[in-house]
């Protein structure tokens, strides 16, 4: 059963003009698989999380896009098209737990309301229990006593984990997870996805983690997906990608990534980095040709002409790109 | 030599909470130092007592040998030889001035007309790669990139021979950070700046510090060249830290 969103579109009002934060994206995810799904800011990632839940802000039109969930269709231009989902088919998991928590109530109540929506006949001794046995399992430590603690008195990777808890209990067809990590430090950063892939292999979701790390991407991810200024540009299974970039940008991006053992010269004031130049295109105006024309270190004439199709890389069905390149001999 | 900044036994307490407990660290100048750890394990308190702008319960901090010391004379004295990056440049920029009026502050503290700080600004402006423009706009105007450039450049105006920079790649894209380690890497290269570097990003610090210090809880866990200490962390912290950074060659999926 997996999880599939087509041809996603979504503007933005603003008082200077209609930006196009999304253009035809389309996303799959296979059940019990994590796709990363990869972006720099503005590049609209987190507007396909919010499409999805219907989250989005007053301002903002899906002017297309359908998903496929559990095997039913959702017609994402309606308002609150899968309102039916939140809390149950769906769960999201976002930078700021705080976000998720109520600070007014304890951990305990907020997890039990999950339960109480998502099993109604149950009764409350049993709630208690599932509820603790949740905390428990994303490792958090007394289990009795966190249920009665608020929000406030937690740390930030504790409330993570309280937050994936209540995904856990929701038991989701699909967890969102959007810069899950972002303001945890690397050690706690590491048991989160630990436990966000503890999540998954338990209940057997499909996964969408947003981020901007593509460490994080290749550590964990099955496949992942680049978008750049609201258009997807490449997809693939993680391996295949980082072995063989099908985009300049995808390439750039890996290169851009300071890793760890990388040759280090001993006058530190000799190790350069690696930038990509330019800046993205207005959201209101989308340039002709492709998108990334312009920033792009082997364009050619075409690029600033033909829109890019999505085509296979190294006649890998699984694994496309958009850029002309692919196609010209 | 005399160091930029020595920290000799520095020790400060929030309540029962050590910010820093014994702490002591010699930065040589002329190099890049980097302090490494996680959230609260004192490195940005320990930047703030650097500055003077955190008294410490016990211990003794010396810029360029002399012993730091409270009171305004000794502040704007000091201003001139350390100038701080913070971690958030946009929060640190009044949102109802204009970057000009920003900029006209450090020629009053240096006593300096404003034309001749301008005409100073503009050449620090170009090296930045900011527009000129960028003057007489506000905060709001100007993205997240450019607030920590005006910040660098506002701390450059100084003419300062430390700084400090708290987490200067924080909250960028990684298409950018480049540019911006670029720039901290050509201009102390070029002014013969000592440059300190607080940050979680383990695999900047390595890169661009010669020595570097782990800090964990308000202690300093380990310290040294940065070579060696990367190569063959002695801590078991210190490996722990490391081994949690994420890595992109190790792929062991492959579905």
């Amino acid at each position: 059963m997996a999880i599939s969103l087509r041809d996603l579109s979504v503007d933005y009002n603003l008082p200077i003009g209609t930006a196009h934060a999304l253009r035809n994206v389309s996303l799959d995810i296979q059940k019990g698989e994590m796709l990363g799904l990869v972006g720099e800011s503005g590049s609209g990632k987190s507007t396909v999380a919010f499409a999805l839940m219907g989250l989005l802000a007053n301002n903002a039109t899906v002017t297309s896009g359908t998903a496929i969930i559990e095997g039913r269709e959702f017609d994402l231009t309606k308002p609150n098209a899968t309102a039916p989902l939140r809390g149950r088919g769906m769960a999201m998991i976002f930078q700021d737990p705080m976000l998720s928590l109520n600070p007014v109530f304890t951990i305990g109540t907020q997890l039990i309301e999950v339960l109480r929506r998502r099993a109604p006949d149950s009764d409350r001794k049993t709630r208690i229990a599932q509820a603790e046995d949740a905390l428990a399992k994303v490792k958090l430590s007394n289990p009795k006593q966190r249920m009665n603690q608020y929000p406030h008195e937690l740390s930030g990777g504790m409330r993570q984990r309280v937050v994936i808890a209540m995904a856990l209990l929701s038991e989701p067809a699909l967890l969102i997870a959007d810069e899950p990590t972002t303001a945890l430090d690397v050690t706690v950063e590491a048991q989160i996805m630990r436990e966000i892939i503890g999540l998954r292999d338990r209940i057997g979701c499909a996964v969408l983690l947003i981020t901007h790390s593509l460490g994080l991407v290749t550590e964990h991810c099955d496949r992942i997906s680049v978008l750049y200024a609201g258009e997807r540009l490449e997809s693939g299974s993680v391996r295949d990608v980082q072995r063989q970039p099908g985009h300049p940008y995808t390439r750039m991006l890996f290169d851009c990534e300071i890793p760890i053992d990388r040759e280090r010269h001993a006058d530190t004031a000799q190790n350069r980095f690696t930038v990509i130049a330019g800046e993205l295109p207005d959201p209101r105006r989308r340039p002709p040709g492709c998108i990334f024309n312009g920033r792009c270190d082997v364009s050619f004439a075409d690029c600033a002409k033909v829109v890019p199709g999505d085509y296979p890389v190294a006649g890998n069905a699984a694994h496309g790109a958009r850029c002309l390149r692919l196609v010209t001999p | 030599m005399t160091d930029a900044i020595t920290v000799l036994g520095a020790r400060l307490r929030f309540g029962e909470t050590a910010a820093l407990e014994s702490v002591s660290v010699s930065i040589p100048q002329g190099a890049c130092f980097g302090i490494v750890g996680e959230s609260g394990s004192g490195k940005t308190t320990l930047m703030r007592a650097m500055l003077g702008l955190q008294r410490l319960d016990a211990g003794e901090i010396r810029i360029l040998g002399t012993p730091l010391q409270q009171g305004r004379a000794a502040l704007r004295q000091r201003a001139r030889v350390v100038q701080p990056i913070f971690q958030d440049p946009a929060a640190s920029l009044s949102p109802r001035s204009r970057i000009r009026t920003l900029m006209n502050e450090v020629g009053t503290v240096l006593k300096e007309p404003h034309a001749a700080t301008h005409e100073r600004l503009l050449v620090i402006l170009k090296r930045l790669g900011l527009p000129d423009s960028v003057i007489d706009k506000y905060p709001h105007e100007i993205s997240g990139g450019q607030a920590r450039r005006v910040a660098i450049a506002r701390a450059l105006l100084v003419k300062p021979s430390i700084l400090i920079a708290d987490e200067p790649t924080a909250g960028l894209d990684v298409s950018v950070q480049g540019d911006l380690l670029n720039l901290l890497q050509d201009i102390r290269r070029a002014e013969n700046i000592t440059l300190v570097v607080i940050s979680h990003n383990l695999a900047v610090v390595r890169l661009i510090a010669e020595n570097a210090i782990v800090m964990r809880a308000g202690r300093v866990v380990e310290g040294g060249e940065v070579g060696p200490l990367f190569a063959s962390p002695r801590q078991s912290y210190t490996r722990e830290l490391f081994a949690a950074w994420p890595s992109l060659a190790s792929n062991n999926k492959g579905r």
